[in-house]
């Protein structure tokens, strides 16, 4: 995130139209820590914002300067503040500052005023629509911007309109094209299937473990797809047993693929080349073991063993403590 | 060769000397930071055993500086605008230094009270931006002030509900993604709050043992990157859940460790970056809880030295790892 370089400009100290203002050092009548020297160009643009603030001007001259600031340092909340009071004190076209704020935007899209600034507008603008391709080809900058997403989230939750909703799953679904582990993809696949309301139902629960299934077997290592089974199942209260024969494919080390010539909509089976046993698949398969009560346990404990001491060591003492958890008779 | 020890000294010289480098302009583009950078520097001095490593005096007199009148609070630097914040940090250093009783207490108690909005969440200063972690930061500097039952509880463990998402973690708004910083902060505000109830222990155990990487690292959400400052926001959640035991402890102060900057001091956010006070902090915080030998205990839940918030009595149920001996 480079400033931008404003070393053309003149100073606002050496503008005739800024002669009126007297401009605010830093630090006045303040023992610093230690003493300060500043960039010339954020130093001269701050003390005027400083004057500025302190006379209380909101009129068309702070826009450039707040503008001038935002650009030297996108984070600073009192010039986006400021700026802001000013477009509505001056009654200046938002929808300007719409085009200019998807500028900034584009450069500055890991700072949180940015997308601030940007939902204060559209919460006055009212025109969400267009919002939707800008964002996509935000997302194209930095696909799991967090900032991004949740202002997603927002506008959808926030204007709750048909129009918007039923952009979102072929949105999706581009994404997961891309990248089939973009988490980011994952989670706003579950709000807009399951947190809206209403729309969940038994045939989009049926479609939903169908996709989700699908991209499983393209990549079975892939967590944010595995959380998203785990997901569907909690939320409809599905016991995991359901996804048993489909979990048994991917906890094989390798699969026979002429076994069974007949294609299994239901449980599709590991893409070719896929890294098998998949200890997301162990871990399913064994909570689904544990389900069964004592009959399961055995063969729970087994999987919990081996994922201790082959498929994800790093996380050796979690599977243990599950396996004296589950074995340790008499709870307290 | 990547260092396998904490460099105590050399990160205690870049902290002091933090404040030195004022005529750079990455210096000033951090202005809005300023005080958080102090309280972050301060935290990891007190962890390292080093609390007096920052002169008192000066120390104290910054932070008054900061005191913005008009509203009632903290800002980032003197002459900048109160924000949410600041103000925890200003709060934060102050009861280090045993010093609360230069706080106008009903003055920031009601400049916090009155960011919260209808929906529970809080916002960070009149701009009017929200998130959980504003929300995490209210009830701390609440609680700090012994000022908590000013505070509608209900509301704000209402809002931090809403944020909850089917994998058990935490989002920064109502419907966004879990994030491990999130978790953190809604995790710490429910253990300030006795609201603990509201988390899903196995699920969000589990998302934050999954957080662990092959390098011993921890990401904060699937499928990203390690980074150190993690260490902090998945181990301070493990440890209030108690779940410190389910992570490889070795594996992840190695990666810690080997994040130094062997010769300037600090700790970056992961081997071969460039350092700043920030992770510094993070991983030094991590490497208390991970029980890493001479360090002093950290309180997860507040973020601050354990003996500090013990002897203001407000110490939660959390359990870090034991310490090593040396
Ligand atoms: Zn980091």
């Amino acid at each position: 995130m480079a400033p931008v370089d404003i070393a053309d400009s003149v100073p606002y100290s050496e503008r005739p139209e800024w002669s009126d203002l007297t401009p605010v050092a830093q630090y006045e009548n303040i023992q610093p820590l230690a003493p300060i020297f500043y960039n010339p160009d954020y130093k001269d643009a701050t003390d005027y914002f400083r004057g500025v603030v302190k006379t209380g001007e909101l009129s068309p001259r702070v826009l450039d300067l707040t503008e001038t600031i935002i650009r030297l340092n996108p984070a600073h909340y009192s010039a986006w503040q400021y700026r802001y009071q000013t477009l509505i004190a001056t009654k200046s076209s938002l929808a300007d500052e719409l085009i200019l704020t998807n500028e900034l935007t584009r450069i500055y899209l890991k700072t949180y005023q940015v997308w601030h600034h940007r939902r204060l507008l559209l919460t006055l603008l009212n025109d969400p629509l267009p919002e939707l391709p800008f964002i996509e080809e935000i997302l194209k900058v930095d696909v799991k911007n967090y900032h991004t997403w949740s202002y997603r989230q927002w506008l959808l939750a926030h204007y709750n309109r048909e129009d918007m909703w039923v952009q979102e799953l072929p949105l999706v679904e581009r994404l997961l094209e891309e990248d089939v582990r973009n988490n980011s993809a994952w989670h706003h696949r579950f709000f807009v299937v399951f947190e809206r309301g209403g729309a969940d139902g038994e045939d989009t629960v049926r479609q939903e473990l169908a996709f989700v299934k699908e991209k499983i077997a393209l990549a079975p290592n892939n967590l944010s797809a595995w959380n998203y089974l785990r997901g569907i199942l909690d939320h409809k209260h599905l016991p995991y047993s359901t996804q048993a024969d489909f979990t048994k494919l991917y906890v094989v080390s390798s699969i026979a693929l002429n076994e069974e010539s007949v294609v299994d909509l239901e449980n599709p089976r590991p893409s070719k080349g896929a890294q098998l046993p998949s200890a997301a698949a162990i871990e399913f398969l064994a909570d689904v073991y544990e389900a069964e009560g004592e009959s399961g346990l055995s063969k729970a404990v087994e999987l919990w063993r081996s994922l201790a001491d082959e498929h994800d060591t790093i996380r050796k003492k979690y599977w243990e403590y599950r396996i004296r958890e589950a074995t340790v008779a008499a709870p307290d | 060769m990547a260092p396998t020890t904490l460099l105590i000294d050399k990160h205690v010289r870049y902290i002091q000397d933090l404040g030195k480098h004022t005529d750079s302009l990455a210096y000033h583009l951090t202005a809005h930071l300023r005080i958080n950078a102090v309280y972050w520097g301060l935290v990891a001095l007190c962890v390292m055993g080093h609390p007096d490593a920052l002169d008192h005096d000066d120390t104290l007199a910054y932070v008054m500086s900061c005191w913005d009148d008009d509203a009632g609070a903290f800002g980032a630097h003197p002459g900048h605008d109160a924000h949410i914040h600041a103000t925890l940090s200003a709060i934060q250093i102050l009861a280090i230094h045993d010093a609360l009783d230069r706080v106008d207490v009903p003055r920031v108690t009601a400049y916090i009270l009155a960011l919260q909005q209808p929906s529970g969440v809080f916002a960070g200063d009149a701009f009017g931006e929200t998130d959980t972690r504003f929300l995490y930061i209210a009830v701390n500097a609440l609680a700090l002030l012994g000022q908590l039952d000013r505070l509608d509880k209900d509301k704000t463990v209402g809002y931090i509900r809403q944020c909850a998402n089917f994998d058990g973690g935490f989002g920064s708004v109502a419907g966004a993604e879990s994030h491990a910083a999130q978790v953190f902060v809604c995790t710490a505000a429910l253990a300030i709050l006795d609201r603990l109830d509201v988390v899903d222990v196995p699920s969000l155990g589990w998302w934050l043992a999954e957080r662990q990487m092959a390098s011993g690292g921890l990401n904060g959400r699937p499928e990203k990157l390690e980074d150190v400052c993690y260490s902090f926001w998945v181990l301070s959640s493990m440890s209030i859940l108690n779940k410190m035991t389910w992570i490889d402890a070795d594996k992840l102060i190695e990666f810690i460790l080997s994040a130094q900057d062997p010769e300037g001091g600090g700790i970056s956010d992961r081997p071969e970056n460039m350092v700043d006070v920030f992770h510094t902090q993070f991983g030094v915080a991590g490497l208390s809880l991970l029980g890493y030998p001479g360090l002093q205990d950290l309180d997860p839940v507040y973020c601050m030295p354990a003996s500090v918030i013990d002897r203001m009595g407000l110490r939660k149920g959390w359990k870090a790892l034991p310490r090593r001996p040396l």
